[in-house]
């Protein structure tokens, strides 16, 4: 069993009387690739802003260094499913990386560590060419690629990702199939995503979380993602799709660009 | 202090050698303007940013009240504006973390709750009236040297606190999860940038005026939005514009007997149309 990096025990958030979070326990493995799947409004965004703070929850959220609760949060990247912002804002791609790891005004320029390191993280992601671009004008895929950008800059231990594919083309895809890709290689991020692409789940996710309001089954991907299961979460469809894949970890993890099959 | 102002009054002499900045009450204008302007600037860029232009309307118009209850209580009007716009301001960041409403429907609630209050004091006290129209319209022209030391002391404080956190008030208004996963306070930042709105909002309506202060937060940033590609343009084009439409306005007032809270604001609303027309011919 691997180690743990968060521990969540009887999480639970209510808004407005409704629960949209029921006694979730659940632990997300240091160094793995963590799916969180469920069906609509089963409460999986929630959860993330739980982890992340934004929501207040009752119960407890832990964060383990070598098997010890720690005081201190880790660095955390986050990649939100949609981020709702002002759209005329006058803020290019590099403002909006070193936005979050400078303290020196914006208005005073840019302290050239961190625009090295921002610029180093849009390179990895292979978004270097949007650095002057508004990100109010970016398109919905280019917005997501400079958002995994900002969220690796920090340099985070872990990583929350919630529907990151969204609104991705294909170019896009085969891009981020890569960074998880190797995101899995190098073992040192822990990762938790939400998705409704099954191909990232089966491909990538080494430990799923079923989530409805409250855990329906967590473990390992191979034991978790029955045909039952993946049926109950993703419908009926979703079966014809996986209809005899492998669903092993890292199985379908070839990053192939789709139209390479004709 | 009167050693310090005296040496600002001389170097004003020998910097602005124009018949409108020949009188005493000239050169403080001019100072509490060239202060009060890019505090406004600065305060204003996080008011567009955060979409607070009705709460900082809110506030500015409580001001009312705060000064009616100075009057009725003979406590000096200015402390019980500015103490009452921050009650005002933490009253209803308080109500939001409580309710479901959305914010303008709070701040509605508060804009008319404040100004009813202010409104049955007056009415019953016939005396008071005079005095308010000082503060619906604001006379920068009978600023006295105490008040351009408070606004001193607060352009300091305030501009240290904005450069400090600059960045991470930028973030917080672009999205709030996104901030907090960059373990940046933001609730903490958000009372605080409320209560120093609220300062600045009240500190500046001697000089503008309750009618029109948030004009002064918000026309020159949006003038800066027009223009701005980045976000160090938007710092800087705010400011600029802020200074440019203070000082013009009050040298317009000067010379036309227009009230200077309305010909700066004027001033900056030309700017506004003026980098409109620029935005819309580049396209």
């Amino acid at each position: 069993m691997a180690e743990t990096a968060i521990e969540l025990v009887n999480v639970s958030v209510t808004v407005n009387q409704a629960p949209l979070l029921k006694n979730v326990s659940a632990s997300i493995p240091k160094g793995r690739i963590t799916a969180l799947i469920g069906p609509n409004g089963a409460g999986k965004t929630t959860l993330i802003l739980a982890i992340l703070g934004v929501i207040p929850h009752e119960g407890e959220i832990f964060f383990l260094r070598d098997g010890r609760r720690e005081i201190t949060r880790p660095r955390i990247g986050y990649v939100p499913q949609r981020l709702d912002f002002d759209r005329g804002l006058p803020l290019t791609v590099l403002d909006f990386l070193t936005l979050s790891s400078q303290r020196r005004p914006l208005w005073l320029g840019y302290q050239q560590a961190k625009k090295n390191r921002a610029l180093e993280a849009l390179r990895e992601i292979g978004v270097e060419h949007l650095r002057g671009r508004q990100i109010g004008r970016l398109s919905g895929g280019e917005l997501q690629r400079v958002m995994l950008a900002l969220a690796i800059s920090r340099d985070p231990e872990i990583l929350l990702l919630d529907e990151p594919a969204a609104g991705v083309d294909v170019s896009g895809e085969v891009l981020f199939c890569e960074f998880m890709t190797r995101v899995q290689r190098e073992g040192h991020l822990t990762m938790l995503i939400v998705s409704h692409d099954l191909s990232i789940v089966t491909g990538h996710a080494e430990h799923v979380i079923c989530l409805n309001r409250t855990v329906q089954c967590q473990g390992g991907a191979p034991e978790v993602l029955t045909p039952e299961n993946i049926m109950a979460v993703y419908g009926p469809h979703a079966g014809l799709y996986r209809h005899g894949q492998d669903t092993r970890p890292g199985a379908s993890a070839t990053c192939v660009h789709p139209l390479h099959y004709k | 202090m009167e050693s310090l102002f005296a040496t600002i009054y001389s170097l004003l002499d020998t910097a602005l050698p124009f018949s409108w900045a020949a009188s005493l009450f000239m050169k403080r204008a001019f100072l509490e303007i060239m202060l009060i302007s890019p505090l406004c600037a600065i305060v204003g860029i996080q008011v567009v940013n955060y979409r607070m232009a009705f709460f900082s309307d809110a506030i500015s118009h409580s001001a009312f009240t705060g000064i009616a209850l100075g009057l009725l209580f003979g406590i000096n009007p200015l402390l019980t504006m500015v103490i009452f716009g921050i009650l005002v301001a933490m009253g209803i960041a308080k109500f939001k973390a409580r309710s479901d409403l959305p914010m303008d429907t709070i701040i509605g609630v508060f804009f008319a709750t404040t100004i009813a209050l202010g409104i049955a004091i007056i009415s019953a006290r016939k005396g008071l009236t005079q005095v308010l129209s000082t503060f619906l319209f604001g006379d920068v022209l009978t600023i006295t040297e105490a008040e351009i030391t408070v606004t001193i002391v607060l352009f300091i404080v305030i501009f240290i606190f904005i450069a400090l956190s600059y960045n991470r008030l930028l973030l917080s208004g672009i999205n709030e999860p996104l901030a907090c996963s960059q373990d940046i306070p933001v609730r903490i930042y958000n009372y605080i940038f409320a209560i120093i709105l609220a300062v600045v909002v009240t500190v500046g309506i001697r000089t503008i005026g309750m009618l029109l202060i948030t004009a002064l937060l918000v026309v020159p940033p949006a003038s800066a939005r027009n223009v701005s590609r980045n976000a160090r343009q938007m710092f800087w084009y705010s400011l600029i514009f802020a200074w440019v439409s203070g000082i013009a306005g009050l040298v317009i007032s000067f010379y036309t007997d227009i009230a200077t809270g309305a010909s700066i604001i004027l001033v900056a609303s030309l700017c506004f149309l003026l980098t409109f027309i620029i935005n819309l011919a580049r396209r």
